[in-house]
């Protein structure tokens, strides 16, 4: 097949890729054939006829939309058929759309934000709706060039409009049927919550049964707006704001690293998120907290001055005040006794500038990511495969034939790793194996999904293994060729046979064999795992387990493949990569490794401190026993609840970087005023190793400072140099110069876009997968697993553990839609699922109303369903639907922070009289 | 261990006789969806009740159609040594009548006996001399009404599977193909696209599975030779389907029929499963190596699921909206492999064609129209039925001499053909010789084969309401100019008929006609202004009439009768009711 197609469009000779349709090969080369249910990203629809072209030699007129091109093709696109064509399909469009502006004689005249007086009816303007000025429609009719004499007779639709659903908002009044929303839900997210309803005239986008997208599987990504080209769905925040300017920038809510443009207006608000289609981590897509999560960048409440507690109150002080406030409270705590958090939110810069302000000023190597609760999930990699990081490439997962998901609620917490998992599934059938003992969203597309007694996923993988050496499924030239130890995991799996695997996890042996065959057979595969609810003594078992299933399958170093440790901060890869970690100088060089301490200090002209640092969960217990005694933490974290906040705030000395003044700044001997993503320059590492800009979208006030210039200016004023930053490219040099991996990376090479880990060097082009050249000179060591333990012992009173599940939808479940304050809210009873042997020992029958009562004091009433798997645990699956409303009725000043994660805990039934 | 077909057909025969010539009366009661319209099932009862009261011993059995709608509930009898009588309308009231003279007797009552196959009865005229029977040439129909639907045996005693058996043991699949092609068989769904082409593009896919599809969604009013052919003889056409994935190299054959076409699904499905423990359908069909799955696949009720790529989305569980192309289904089809989709009545043809070799098929019809046209009269028409007759004859002959003629001593007005998106022929084209592109000249396709006759009292514009607000009504909504067009249409059709049309519509109705029809993505908007054009040019005077003298030549037209149809969205009534659709 011929690499181009050289054809000819309106006498313009144009070259297209083979199997590109003609409106494709139209864009990509600049001609303008007007479309509107054509999406680019998406399969070519037909439905708007608004692209219609003329072939010579063919018959009628086609779509240019979904005609390919063929060789020496000769495409006439300004005929007089093509233009009546277009003509009549945009004129009976118009008979259904408000369109007054559009038909307007005047509207050469009128400008953007005139309001009329006499020439067109209030409702059938286009200046009252909130796409003014953006909308694809307009721009079509006016590009065309049309004079709108409109035979037909118009008609306004007058139906309600939905502004009950969290979020976003449906006008359906203004829908011109594209159908780009629902195939944007279909093809793109693999959701379907909305779809087509009705037929004819009568045809309009809807949910299936006429429900809430509460109800209907939603899961507020926000996709259907973005494709939207009139304003039919708009985001309810900031509706009606126009933006001034936009920037690209990359999103601050989880590691996945999604590329966003940010549309800011002239008031210097951030009031729009769109997904960038050229974001090589997410294709043009967002998430709930992506697209809805950002306006905590405009709040008010936002702290202006550097707070200095004085006399036990938190009075507000210059920069030089509180700085010497600093200066004065750190010097008596230098050494072990000091620790600095970094925020999951903080850029590649700030961290660097953190470890070197703790290390070099401070001399502790207590530094860390105030997120980093799971070390394991990058340590237990690095032990077996040296690397710190995944493996592979997010969107390579469409090419994977399977994937591992093990404990992670992928869908809420990394959505868009999700996407192309969801996608393949649904397109081509590849395979999904999930391993949790929660129902989460990926369980209802996986084709296996092993449900273990929670505390005893390293068993479950462990006899995963073992059913794959029974059956001799390894991939035996990659082991011999890149393992060892292989021995020595046989006969550790020896005590792990299936009869007694599944007395201890609860999984059927058959599954467990299913599953090692489809991992082992549908290659290559892909794990991802997160580490939810896995106690800290089990971490690296499981990562060394699951390795050893990467190992043995050969799905280490090959496009699709890998492994994807799910780190939930946004910047933790970055952070670990800078060296903002306890055990880590930038680099990975070991701390302990005395020629890497001096190497690394030689570059700072400085000495490091060769103790051992302490990570997150050391330092709050450092704290309480007192052996840490001064803290500087920079922004929240999802991860202070009461328990941390209270080790906290035992400190003898805290400082606090913040944007707002939370329950940790308000217990600071100084708080010092943060920017905001928006306000800030620099960079993220996502965590497929992607590094990526954050741009600035708005300015800050001189007083609204970036973690790494406050930190700059703090150690210039303790007399420390090295710290003598201009700009946070200066920072981002300094950084890149000391580090292999980021070798050949600069901001001004970031701004064409991201690049993957490693960049040795100016030219390269990145890393979409590590190991590719094999696993180095050594060979892999395969991990022995260890016999499962005995599983923590609950406490007596509340003796069964509660897996709670979120899924999208539940359509076999009834339910109610309630309007609360003018939103909408599920109201049901919840079904806990529960073991007939607990529910014999209990006295329950199916249908009882119970309450779980857990240690937290938190209560649920539920309906009992004796439809449990395991004894000793139960279940109750809640809608996402249900937390999307609770999101959005949040008045915390950053909603998308703390969304509700699903713990395992333990819990006590009781029964509640029939009321 | 496979059946021989000589086995098949000789233990087949072996039954037939059995009942033809046995020493029992066997009494054939037609009790397809017509026949049970009109009463046959108590027809049948009461005919038990009266031979049990009597003690006469008689088989009875149930078969399809015959086509002769007219004389509906339609009995025939064969005594040993007598020839098959048909007795029509026979209600429940007249059985003791006909069992008393024809079974306890010997003379059929004349008022009953429509005549005799095979032989004369003083008295009763023989069927080959009726008008309805002697111009028929039943091809696709040849068993329908004889053989009972149920019973595979009555099927292979006709010469049934012959011509598969003959495909799989003399001829290699490209033969087939030729065959067909010679045939000059083209599709009967409406398309007349030639049949042999359309499979060799399946035959050339070399990609696996391949799929053979057959529709019978058929949704249009006027037509149910597909049910019919379905109901009375399933048979053929799963013989067909084979031996066009015999013919392709496909591996799997879908019949395809409308949620709600009881008799076809359960007979359709029935023979499939009887050919199937015969060996026909399954592993090794007859003992070659060619095997050949089928089953029947239902679909909801929406017009445009008998579109064929609408009708593979409605197949893959999807909203049932067409598909745009290319990729042909040929290249591209059911799931996403290549497929071919026919007629139920395409199909229908290729076993005798096999059978009896593609000269012989080529022999009957026109240069350019070969075979024949299975045709529905329905409407204002004194003989309403399923006739199959030989392309060729003028559409005149067909009504007058089969049909005979209007009833009432009214005029004919106009004929309805081809569906809704056929087309309204005036009385003056009633010359046309029935071919496919003489009647696409005429203004009007065959399509389906479906004519519905309109006489004097039959107002033109009414009548086009009537098919627009059908056309609008089964739009899928896909693409823009369809959906909107076709509301536009009936909008401008519905404020013609009340009265409040205005100078400039007929000019607004072509502009938005020419946009669909060259505009839409699939024939259902190509073809959606047909109805419109055709009723344009036949009856321009009526709506002359219409705008002008803003009232109804015919009278049908009276704004009292008419409630105006909801086109648009509303906020009340329907889907929009729900809950979610609150006022505030």
């Amino acid at each position: 097949m011929p690499d181009e197609i050289t054809f000819t469009i309106d006498g313009v000779q144009v070259k297209a890729k083979p199997g590109q349709t003609i409106l494709q090969a139209a864009i990509d080369a600049g001609v303008y054939i007007p479309y509107l249910c054509y999406f680019p990203g998406m399969k070519p629809y037909g439905a708007c006829r608004a692209c219609l072209v003329e072939v010579e030699g063919g018959r009628g007129a086609p779509a240019s939309c979904t005609t390919p091109v063929a060789p020496n093709m000769v495409v006439k696109s300004d005929t007089p058929l093509v233009k009546a064509l277009r003509k009549g399909v945009l004129e009976l469009l118009m008979s259904e759309h408000p369109h007054g502006c559009l038909s307007c004689h005047r509207i050469e005249l009128c400008g953007p934000q005139d309001i009329c007086l006499r020439h067109v009816r209030v409702t059938d303007r286009c200046v009252v709706c909130p796409k003014n000025e953006r909308c694809e429609l307009k721009d079509t009719v006016r590009l065309v060039g049309i004079s709108m004499e409109l035979p037909t007779s118009y008609n306004y639709r007058n139906l309600p409009i939905h502004t009950q659903d969290p979020f976003y908002d449906r006008d359906y009044n203004l829908c011109i049927v594209c159908a780009r929303c629902v195939r944007a839900c279909d093809e793109l997210r693999g959701d379907d919550a909305i779809c087509m309803v009705e037929r004819s005239g009568k045809a309009l986008v809807g949910t299936s049964r006429g429900t809430s997208l509460l109800e209907s599987g939603c899961e507020f990504c926000g996709a259907c707006i973005d494709v939207c080209p009139v304003g039919a769905l708009v985001e309810r925040d900031y509706k009606w704001e126009k933006a001034a300017h936009s920037v690209y920038t990359t999103c601050p809510n989880c590691a996945v690293g999604c590329q966003m443009k940010l549309e800011v207006d002239r008031w210097q608000r951030v009031i729009r998120a769109v997904g960038d289609w050229n974001g090589e981590a997410n294709h043009g897509q967002l998430c709930y907290r992506g697209k809805f999560g950002l306006d905590f960048a405009n709040k008010a409440e936002q702290l202006h001055y550097p707070l200095v507690r004085r006399d036990g109150r938190l009075v507000e002080a210059t920069w030089e005040e509180a700085l010497d406030v600093i200066a004065q409270g750190l010097a008596p705590h230098k050494g072990e006794a000091y620790a600095l958090l970094a925020s999951p939110r903080s850029t590649n810069e700030d961290a660097y500038v953190a470890q070197k302000f703790a290390r070099t000023v401070m001399g502790s190597n207590s530094v860390d990511t105030s997120t980093d609760s799971r070390p394991e999930l990058v340590l237990g990699l690095a032990d077996m495969l040296g690397v710190h990081a995944a493996t592979g490439s997010t969107w390579q997962l469409l090419g994977a034939r399977c994937t591992l998901v093990v404990n992670s609620n992928t869908t809420e917490d990394h959505n868009v790793m999700a996407v192309p998992i969801k996608q393949a599934h649904r397109k081509n059938g590849q395979k999904v194996i999930v391993v949790d003992p929660r129902e989460v969203e990926l369980t209802r597309y996986a084709d296996l999904w092993l449900r273990p007694r929670p505390g005893t996923e390293v068993a479950l993988i462990g006899g995963i293994l073992r059913a794959l050496l029974d059956e001799s499924l390894e991939d035996k030239d990659f082991v011999y060729k890149s393992c060892e130890g292989i021995e020595e995991l046989t006969r550790s799996l020896a005590h792990l046979d299936l009869v007694r695997v599944e007395g201890v996890t609860g999984v059927p042996q058959a599954s467990i064999r299913q599953a090692a065959r489809l991992f082992a057979k549908e290659r290559p595969g892909a794990i991802l795992y997160a580490l939810d609810n896995v106690a800290s003594e089990d971490r690296l078992a499981l990562v060394h387990a699951l390795v050893d299933l990467a190992l043995l399958t050969g799905n280490v170093g090959k496009p699709s493949s890998g492994l994807f440790p799910l780190r939930s901060g946004t910047n933790e890869q970055g952070a670990w990569d800078v060296g903002c970690a306890p055990s880590f100088l930038p680099g990975y060089r070991p701390v302990a490794d005395a020629a890497a301490r001096d190497e690394v200090g030689k570059a700072w002209g400085a000495s490091l401190p060769s103790a051992p640092g302490l990570g997150v969960r050391s330092v709050l217990a450092g704290l309480r026993e007192g052996r840490v005694k001064a803290v500087q933490v920079i922004g929240d974290s999802p991860t202070f609840d009461a328990e941390a906040l209270d080790a906290l705030s035992q400190a003898q000395f805290l400082v606090v970087h913040e944007h707002f003044l939370s329950d940790l700044a308000k217990r600071a001997n100084v708080v010092l005023p943060l920017s905001t993503f928006a306000q800030a320059q620099g960079s993220y590492t996502s965590l497929e190793r992607r590094v990526q800009l954050v741009r600035r979208a708005r300015s800050a006030r001189a007083e609204e400072q970036p973690a790494w210039r406050a930190l700059a200016q703090l150690a210039q004023r303790m007399g420390v140099k090295g710290f003598e930053y201009q700009d946070p490219g200066q920072v981002f040099g300094e950084l890149a110069a000391l580090m292999p991996a980021y070798r050949g990376l600069s901001h001004e090479r970031l701004s064409k876009g991201g690049v993957q880990w490693p960049c040795p060097e100016e030219g390269h082009s990145g890393t979409p997968v590590l190991l590719a050249e094999g696993l180095g000179a050594g060979k892999a060591k395969l991990t022995p697993v260890e016999s499962p333990k005995a599983p923590r012992e609950s406490p007596a009173e509340y003796p069964l553990l509660l897996a709670p599940g979120r899924v999208l939808a539940q359509t076999q479940r009834e339910m109610q839609v309630v309007s609360v304050e003018g939103l909408n809210r599920v109201q049901r009873d919840e079904v806990v699922e529960l073991h007939p042997s607990d529910a014999a020992a209990l006295g329950v029958a199916a249908g009882d109303m119970l309450e779980v009562a857990a240690t937290s004091g938190a209560r649920i009433r539920a309906v009992a369903s004796l439809t449990g798997q395991l004894p000793g645990v139960v279940s109750i699956t809640t809608l996402f639907g249900q937390l999307a409303s609770q999101l959005q009725a949040s008045s915390a000043p950053d909603r998308m922070l703390r969304v509700p994660g699903l713990e395992v805990v333990p819990v006590r039934l009781e029964k509640v009289a029939a009321s | 261990m496979a059946n021989t077909y000589d086995a098949l057909a000789s233990e087949a025969r072996k039954r037939w006789e059995g009942l033809e010539k046995g020493p029992q009366p066997w009494i054939r009661v037609g009790t397809a969806i017509c026949g049970k319209a009109a009463g046959a099932l108590e027809t049948l009862e009461a005919l038990k009740a009266e031979l049990g009261r009597r003690d006469i011993n008689a088989v009875i059995s149930q078969v399809g159609c015959l086509g002769l709608c007219f004389a509906e509930p339609l009995v025939d009898i064969t005594k040993p040594g007598h020839p098959r009588v048909f007795l029509k309308n026979v209600t429940p009231e007249v059985v003791p009548a006909l069992v008393e003279s024809y079974l306890a007797g010997d003379r059929p009552d004349p008022g009953l006996a429509l005549g005799t196959l095979g032989g004369n009865i003083p008295g009763v005229p023989s069927l080959e001399d009726l008008p309805q029977w002697k111009r028929q040439v039943r091809v696709a129909t040849r068993n329908c009404g004889t053989i009972d639907p149920g019973d595979i045996h009555h099927y292979i005693a006709h010469g049934g599977f012959a011509g598969l058996a003959r495909a799989l043991t003399e001829m290699q699949p490209p033969q087939v193909l030729q065959e067909v092609t010679q045939s000059g068989l083209r599709g009967r769904g409406g398309a007349a696209f030639p049949t042999g082409t359309k499979w060799s593009f399946l035959a050339r896919s070399n990609v696996s599975p391949k799929y053979i599809l057959v529709n019978c969604e058929e949704g249009d009013p006027g037509a149910f030779n597909d049910k019919g052919i379905l109901e009375s003889d399933p048979f053929t056409l799963i013989e067909g389907c084979i031996i066009a994935g015999y013919a392709t190299g496909a591996s799997h054959g879908y019949v395809f029929i409308r949620h709600g076409h009881e008799g076809p699904i359960h007979l359709t499905r029935q023979a499939i499963a009887q050919a199937r423990s015969l060996g026909l359908v399954g592993q090794n069909i007859l003992g070659s190596k060619f095997s050949f799955e089928m089953d029947v696949v239902l679909t909801g009720e929406s017009y445009v699921s008998g579109e064929e790529t609408a009708l593979m989305e409605a197949m893959e569980g999807k909203r049932a909206m067409p598909r745009s192309r290319p990729p042909f289904p040929a290249a591209v089809g059911l799931w996403g492999k290549p497929s071919n989709i026919n007629n139920v009545k395409t199909i229908s043809y290729v076993p005798e064609i096999i059978a009896r070799g593609a000269k012989w098929f080529a022999g009957i019809g026109t240069e350019k129209s070969k075979g024949t046209a299975i045709i529905c009269f329905s409407g204002a028409i004194k003989y309403p039925g399923m006739y199959e007759v030989p392309f060729g004859l003028t559409i005149r002959q067909v009504v007058e001499e089969i049909g005979g003629g209007v009833p009432g001593g009214k005029q004919l007005k106009l004929l309805q053909t081809g569906g809704p998106l056929g087309g309204v022929l005036g009385a003056a084209k009633l010359d046309t010789v029935l071919d496919f592109d003489a009647m696409a000249s005429a203004g009007a396709i065959l399509g389906s084969g479906g004519i519905i006759v309109g006489d004097e009292t039959v107002c033109a514009v009414d009548l086009t309401r009537n098919l627009v607000a059908f056309c609008q009504f089964e739009s899928c909504g896909k693409c823009f100019p369809c959906r909107l067009g076709m509301t536009h249409l009936l909008e401008v059709l519905e404020r013609i008929i009340a009265g409040e049309g205005r100078p400039a519509d007929l000019e607004l109705m072509k502009a938005i006609g020419q946009t669909m029809a060259v505009g839409s993505l699939c024939g259902h908007g190509q073809l959606g202004f047909n109805p419109v054009q055709s009723g344009l040019q036949a009856f321009a005077e009526d709506y002359k009439m219409h705008l002008e003298q803003k009232r109804c030549p015919t009278g049908a037209c009276n704004r009292l009768f008419h409630k105006p149809t909801r086109t648009r969205p509303v906020a009340s009534g329907g889907w929009y009711a729900r809950r979610d659709y609150v006022h505030h």
